[in-house]
């Protein structure tokens, strides 16, 4: 501990904070870490900080004090730095809500290269249900041998298995003796049945005795199955993980898991799911995740906002690195910026038309809080603001910027899929099925005959029993999130 | 609202790409006119047409407009104009299925003639005369053709395809 605490770092807030925010950020501090309410040990001590940090800076007085004691504040030299893409010059005062959308872009600066690759604190969370057996528990411990083998020596590493209870295979540690490691995995047998949230605590237990800022903490989960009665402790669990800077990617293996269960557990953390239809690509994917891990830079970043009257954020999605849909409230975890990659999110706002009688109309005002595992003091929070003027006639002249429209664009088979199942699950089949025939025609005129076939399949599947098929329904969800991103790098190398 | 011309679906103000369908709505590029000069197009007509495989006619007209291919064949003498009521003397090729009335094509206008290896043109002292890449032609005085070129009856363009060129 300095001997000087940095009480605006503590708060989470810029040095200029009005009086206001700073009372706001101690209330919304104090409501989760409160002793009567905490729950992981070591959050009491962070609650005390937060008390003497809020009784020195909400007086003014002993504010200005405290203020004098403090080095002059060094230049942000942050090692990203942020654009804000709109799709339209200005909004228009109109009687009916608009649609404005935005991207934003949080790009490595170029001197990060300097900043070493963080120590990776992971954790694989691995379904050894009866469902797993055979061929496929082979593949899965032949992938966790593989990319424990390709660990450095500074990261730390846990397996925990689980059925209906989970054990913890190898106990978080530096993995010196490999060998030995290795035989453990080996030796690991199916059988039982899938309860994640057994695996999820016993991964999050191991994660938290190593947690640290210093390094990249992750929580990596394969299962091939349904969980059936603990979702909401599993999303209270990743909420909690959330908050201690530790995050959470899911793999489901064939059709039979819960996509739209793992996505929301994932996504709260800022963490991803992917789609592994079939066995062999096990290893490649979990090969490419900790690859990804240990190429990161700002471990979450965390958008913190408050919402304007009249305003509502209708969809946010990161379309890079990892592609998927974030949640729309309280705190929005972006996901993490890659030593080489840009973190890109996009934005829809639905704006309505009460607001367009001033002249300008702020969209989001919040900050960005960020984490630079390599950094060992903490950044102060980055303000960002989205706005917009408002004028009589939409401007014409100026065109949307090409990349939201390529993001934009990319995205919109990703969404037809989704209109199409919220339209099976309010029970209109019949434009459900209208909708994965658009979605076939458009897929068909991008060139994606395979993916444009299962859809038209799907629309059949709808018309007759309607319900999507589970495999044919992952197969499309996953398939035009996956047109989203990797396109892109291949247009670069044409 | 934005009504998508595809699929008519009505999209709230500012939307990009149609929520039901997916097509574009706003482009990326604003909308401006584009002068093309005739020029321009007459030459590129000129670099790409080809003679069809296969057509056993000693030329063809290629109606530009339509992109239809008339062959010419069995005979030597073509005359090219529309047919309309009460008429004495039929042109061979009728032009009238191509907007020869509000082209301006004359009900007898122009006639192509194989002397040997080479082909001609003649107007027929037609109402609005015909122009050879653009040129006005005397009424009854005969022009060689090449292939690809551009002949104008009116306003009505048609192209010549030879088989020998």
């Amino acid at each position: 501990m300095p001997t000087n605490p940095d009480y605006y770092v503590t708060l989470g807030v810029a040095r200029n904070a009005t009086q206001e925010e700073i009372k706001q950020a101690y209330y919304e501090a104090a409501q989760r870490l409160h002793p009567d309410k905490n729950k992981a040990a070591g959050e009491t001590e962070i609650f005390l900080e937060i008390q003497q940090a809020y009784e020195t800076l909400s007086n003014p007085k002993r504010r200005k004090k405290y203020d004098a004691t403090l080095p002059p504040e060094e230049e942000p030299s942050l090692p990203v730095k942020y654009e804000i893409y709109y799709s339209r010059p200005n909004l228009v005062r109109l009687n009916e809500p608009q649609i404005l959308y935005v991207l934003l872009e949080i790009i490595p600066q170029q001197k990060s290269e300097e900043i070493p690759a963080p120590p990776l604190n992971v954790s694989l969370v691995l379904d050894r249900s009866t469902s797993m057996k055979d061929e496929k528990m082979d593949i899965v411990k032949n992938a966790a041998i593989k990319v424990m083998r390709n660990l450095r020596s500074q990261d730390i590493f846990s397996v925990v298995t689980f059925s209906d209870r989970a054990e913890v295979l190898i106990p978080a540690s530096y993995s010196f003796d490999k060998s030995k490691l290795e035989a453990r995995i080996r030796m690991l047998q199916s059988g039982g049945a899938t309860e994640i949230y057994q695996g999820m605590q016993a991964a999050y237990d191991e994660i938290q005795r190593n947690a640290s800022h210093e390094r990249v903490n992750h929580i990596i989960l394969l299962t091939d199955g349904h969980t059936y009665g603990d979702e909401q402790q599993c999303l209270k669990l990743a909420e909690r993980a959330a908050r201690q800077g530790i995050g959470i990617s899911a793999m489901g293996i064939g059709k039979e898991w819960n996509d739209v269960f793992l996505d929301t557990l994932a996504n709260r953390t800022g963490g991803s799911s992917r789609y592994i239809s079939r066995a062999e690509d096990i290893q490649r994917f979990l090969v490419e995740k900790f690859d990804t891990l240990a190429r990161i830079l700002a471990d979450d970043v965390v958008l913190d906002f408050k919402e304007t009257t009249g305003v509502e954020l209708a969809y946010a999605f990161r379309t890079q690195p990892e592609t998927g849909p974030l949640p729309m409230e309280g705190d929005i975890h972006l996901g993490p910026v890659l030593q080489d990659s840009t973190l890109s999110v996009l934005f829809e706002f639905r704006i309505d038309p009460s607001l367009t009688k001033g002249d300008m109309i702020q969209v989001l005002r919040g900050s960005l809080k960020l984490t630079i595992a390599a950094l060992p003091t903490p950044i102060q929070p980055v303000r960002i603001e989205f706005s917009r003027e408002v004028k009589e006639e939409a401007d014409t002249t100026i065109p949307p910027s090409a990349l939201i429209i390529r993001a934009l664009g990319k995205l919109t088979l990703y969404r037809m899929q989704e209109k199409a199942h919220m339209e099976v699950d309010q029970g209109q089949f019949e434009l459900a099925a209208h909708h994965m025939k658009q979605l076939a025609t458009s897929l068909l005129s991008q060139g994606e005959r395979d993916l444009a076939r299962t859809a038209l399949i799907e629309a059949e599947n709808i018309e007759k029993s309607q319900a999507f098929s589970e495999e044919g329904s992952k197969e499309i969800k996953y398939g035009t999130r996956a047109l989203i991103m990797p396109q892109e790098k291949k247009e670069e190398l044409v | 609202m934005i009504i998508c011309p595809n699929c008519t679906h009505e999209n709230l103000d500012g939307t990009v790409f149609c929520s039901d369908c997916g097509t574009q709505l706003t482009s990326i590029n604003p909308i401006v006119t584009q002068n093309i000069s005739e020029e321009q197009i007459t030459r590129d007509l000129k670099r790409t047409s080809v003679f069809p495989k296969d057509l056993d006619a000693w030329a063809a007209i290629h109606l530009t407009n339509s992109g239809q291919i008339l062959p010419l064949s069995d005979r030597e003498e073509f005359t090219l104009g529309r047919i309309s009521d009460a008429q004495p003397i039929m042109p061979d090729i009728d032009l009238t299925p191509y907007q020869a009335y509000a082209c301006g094509v004359s009900r007898l206008h122009a006639v192509l003639r194989k002397e040997e290896s080479q082909v001609y043109v003649m107007d027929l002292g037609s109402s609005n005369g015909t122009y050879l890449n653009g040129v006005r032609l005397k009424p009854n005085d005969s022009q060689a053709l090449n292939h690809g070129d551009i002949l104008s009856l009116g306003k009505l363009k048609i192209q010549i395809l030879l088989k020998n060129p």
